[in-house]
């Protein structure tokens, strides 16, 4: 056996960007059974195991730096919920990372990700000035002094022309219901929540401090996302850059305006639907009921639980940076989702995440299920039970 | 001078399991009036429920029955069944504590003769076997039973066949209207030793336990095993009574985990490997793997452990598995773990698999009526002696049955000095 080096350097280097729990390790190995890269074959399956990536990664020690390893984490904490010891996994995949991307060793596939959302405010290559075309023909309000919640659409919905479809719908319900909100525009940045998560700690932090400075300068109180991604940064890693006001999911929203009597769904939809948990609304935000709730307002929907759910739902594999990776087919999450959804003899698969509809739809879609199983945004789905 | 005595010289205990037993018979050959009070109908606790200990491989009945006999031989001991305590004031010394007892449907001129249970109809899974079988409405907590009396399922009450039950007994033993007592005891000091509850496994999603049938806990295990038990000590596979050739244990189901138990429940191990000899004894062709994140077999247990690890039979794999889940056409349930020694990934099929599941002190949930110090984990901690409330055994920390028993002696000795102060 050759000897293996151990960098002094790196464990503090990993430590500070982060990984600062790495340590807390016991070497159980539950992490990497949890994984949902257990369940799928191939080659990233075979390389990709999260207790050995850490265990290097706490000794400082070379091997974890191969794309294929350091890049495959979808940050889904279904082994950060689960581990014994409560070490903070997701932190030390990202301090790994930023330890490879800080010192611009980005992988070739994350440039010009990385670049569109340095020029452009986003990782979709839209430009700046286009950031307002997903409202199409709606009277999109404002936001100012007289709004109370202002409405913040995820980069996806703004240029992805699918998820323009989530936003739209989403302002419908919040102006059916008599919501006061507006959007502040183009001047809005990428919450840079899977940029951070991808190890750019620094496009993370200037992203984040052109937001924190717009919105409070703009004297945002209360905030709408439309993404548990945004919803989540916003609510743990913006805070400490100045940034602290009352988070909203839309959802979340949506369940109080019709526990308030606002909004109902009087529209009947013959359908049985089965729900995906995005992991940055249940894991990550502990929100389980809501979404489920609001199914339960609509006629006709017969609601069909797949077999991993709530805490324990399989992610689509859109999170932590992979909704710009390419897994082979056969190795894809969401096809363990379709097929599970399908099987229990689902028509819609319904979700609550921009990168999860778009996760979903692409599996459908290789599994070529489209004509028996539809992948909709759980705003969607609702908008049609409007009168 | 030391004031020499004052107070009153009786100890109630809590708990009629090996701890309380073993304090009330302690604190009353030491020349003092003992109360013990037991939740369930009979005396024993969950040593009764148990097929062997470890390390000497024997079975409990013959310490219980020591025990009973000595409870028995002695006059300054009174025990209620069924009963528990809802009310504590006073100081060390002078404490005056309130006892409920809930009825038994059943009274004192019963003499075991089991006609109301050939007269019972309705059958009720059986709470002695934790549910692997059922009993019916009219029973005997278990074989050997201490007291020997028969108990009725209060959900018969007010139906036909509770009639028929109470015709039936030709002792006239059979109460249908039996209330609820409350009454009042003064005592000087209280041993608290209401034991132990295994952590609930349902509540570690990635195991399946309760929806695989032959996902079992460790406590399960020592009734299918037990002579006395569902299966007459024949180990089988829950599902469908097949034989059990490949066995696998789940260590720390449970505990060592922020999510769960933070704390090393200490006994789980050595149950496990005890557990693993149950199964060779029956099936020297079995095959038993044992999954652990680490052993502990502390003091003179090493020897046990390196016993049974020994044997050819016995593979014992570092990792704690993840996936757990049952094929519902074979029964077999796959095991997922990565074994920390060589970095594999392996997944492997069983016939039956046991979680060693936790202890949660039964004061977790069911805590002391009156100001005594516990920990984040419902554990009493010391320094409960000047309440004159005094823990002995597993609502101290976990704890094995030797232990226990230790735990209890000491503890008399404090109840005795919260007496006299």
């Amino acid at each position: 056996m050759e000897p293996k080096i151990v960098s002094l350097e790196m464990r503090e280097y990993i430590a500070e960007m982060g990984g600062d729990t790495l340590n807390w390790c016991m070497q159980c190995g539950l992490c990497t059974n949890l994984c949902p890269w257990r369940l799928v074959p191939g080659e990233t399956s075979e390389k990709f195991n999260i207790r050995h990536m850490q265990r290097l990664g706490q000794m400082g020690m070379e091997g974890f730096e191969d794309e294929t390893i350091l890049f495959a984490c979808s940050t889904c904490s279904m082994c950060q919920t689960n581990c014994p010891r409560g070490v903070k996994i997701v932190d030390n995949v990202r301090g790994m990372r930023a330890s490879l991307v800080g010192a611009g060793m980005a992988p070739a596939s994350l440039r010009p990700i990385l670049g569109s959302a340095h020029a452009n405010g986003n990782p979709w290559s839209g430009p700046r000035e286009k950031r307002m075309d997903w409202a199409g023909d709606l009277e999109l309000p404002s936001f100012g002094p007289d709004k109370e919640y202002f409405l913040y659409v995820c980069c996806h919905s703004c240029y992805d022309p699918r998820s323009t479809k989530t936003a739209r719908s989403i302002v419908r319900l919040l102006q059916h219901a008599g919501v006061s909100f507006g959007v502040i525009g183009t001047e809005e940045s990428c919450c840079g929540e899977s940029l951070r998560k991808v190890g750019d700690e620094e496009l993370f932090l200037n992203l984040a401090q052109s937001n924190v400075d717009l919105f409070n300068g703009k004297g945002v109180k209360k905030i709408i996302t439309t993404s548990p991604h945004c919803l989540w940064t916003f609510a743990h890693e913006y805070p400490e850059l100045g940034g602290q006001w009352e988070l909203v999911h839309y959802t979340q929203l949506l369940e109080q305006l019709v526990n308030e009597g606002k909004l109902s769904f009087p529209k009947s939809l013959q359908k049985k639907v089965a729900f995906h948990d995005p992991c940055y609304l249940g894991r990550h935000s502990g929100i389980y009921d809501t979404p489920r709730n609001l199914m339960k307002q609509v006629s006709g929907l017969t609601p069909q639980e797949l077999q991993r759910r709530e805490a324990s739902s399989l992610c689509c594999a859109g999170g932590g940076g992979r909704i710009w990776a390419e897994a082979p087919v056969g190795e894809r999450f969401g096809e363990l989702r379709i097929q599970d959804a399908v099987a229990k003899g689902a028509q819609m698969l319904a979700t609550a995440c921009p990168y999860c509809v778009n996760m979903l739809t692409d599996a459908c879609k290789s599994l070529e299920k489209q004509d028996d199983l539809e992948i909709i945004e759980l705003a969607e789905l609702l908008a049609e039970a409007l009168p | 001078m030391v004031q020499v005595q004052k107070g009153n010289r009786s100890v109630l205990v809590v708990g009629g399991g090996m701890s309380g037993l073993s304090a009330a018979i302690e604190a009353a050959e030491a020349g003092m009036q003992v109360y013990l009070v037991e939740r369930e109908p009979y005396l024993g606790g969950r040593v009764s429920r148990m097929n062997k200990y470890f390390p000497k491989l024997c079975p409990p009945s013959c310490g219980l029955e020591i025990n009973f006999r000595r409870l028995k031989n002695n006059p300054s001991i009174r025990f209620f069944t069924m009963a528990q305590v809802t009310g504590i004031q006073g100081e060390p010394g002078e404490l005056d504590v309130t006892i409920k007892i809930n009825p038994r449907y059943v009274n004192s001129k019963c003499t075991a003769c089991g006609e109301c249970s050939l007269a019972a109809e309705t059958e009720v899974p059986d709470p002695f076997n934790l549910g692997l079988s059922h009993v019916k409405a009219a029973y005997l907590p278990h074989d050997f039973a201490f007291p020997l009396r028969y108990v009725l399922d209060p959900r018969i009450l007010g139906t036909p066949e509770a009639e028929k039950i109470k015709q039936a007994c030709p002792y006239g033993a059979v109460e249908l209207d039996m209330k609820p007592q409350e009454f009042d005891l003064q005592v000087g000091a209280i041993i608290w030793a209401t034991g132990w509850n295994p952590y609930p496994a349902d509540k570690i999603p990635y195991y399946s336990f309760g929806q695989a049938k032959n996902v079992i806990s460790n406590v399960m295990m020592e009734r299918i095993a037990s002579p006395c038990g569902p299966t007459q000590g024949k180990i089988k596979r829950p599902s469908d009574g097949g034989e059990v050739n490949k066995l696998a244990f789940i260590q720390c189901a449970g505990s060592r985990d922020e999510n769960h138990l933070a704390y090393c429940s200490g006994i789980c191990c050595l149950a496990s490997l005890k557990q693993a000899t149950y199964l060779l004894d029956q099936n020297p062709q079995a095959q038993v793997t044992l999954f652990y994140i680490d052993i502990r077999a502390l003091g003179k247990f090493e020897d046990f452990f390196n016993r049974v690890q020994a044997h050819e039979n016995v593979t014992l794999i570092k990792g704690k598995p993840g996936e757990v889940f049952e094929d519902p056409s074979t029964g077999l349930v796959t095991v997922q773990v990565e074994d920390q020694t060589t970095g594999k990934i392996l997944r492997d099929q069983f016939d039956l698999a046991v979680l060693a599941t936790g202890m949660v002190p039964a004061t977790a949930h069911d805590p002391v009526p009156a100001q005594v110090p516990v920990d984040d984990n419902g554990f009493l901690l010391e320094g409960g002696n000047s309440s004159g409330i005094i823990g002995a055994g597993c609502v101290c920390r976990p704890t094995d049955v030797a232990t226990s028993v230790q735990d209890a002696t000491a503890a008399v000795l404090k109840a005795i000095q919260a007496c006299r102060r």
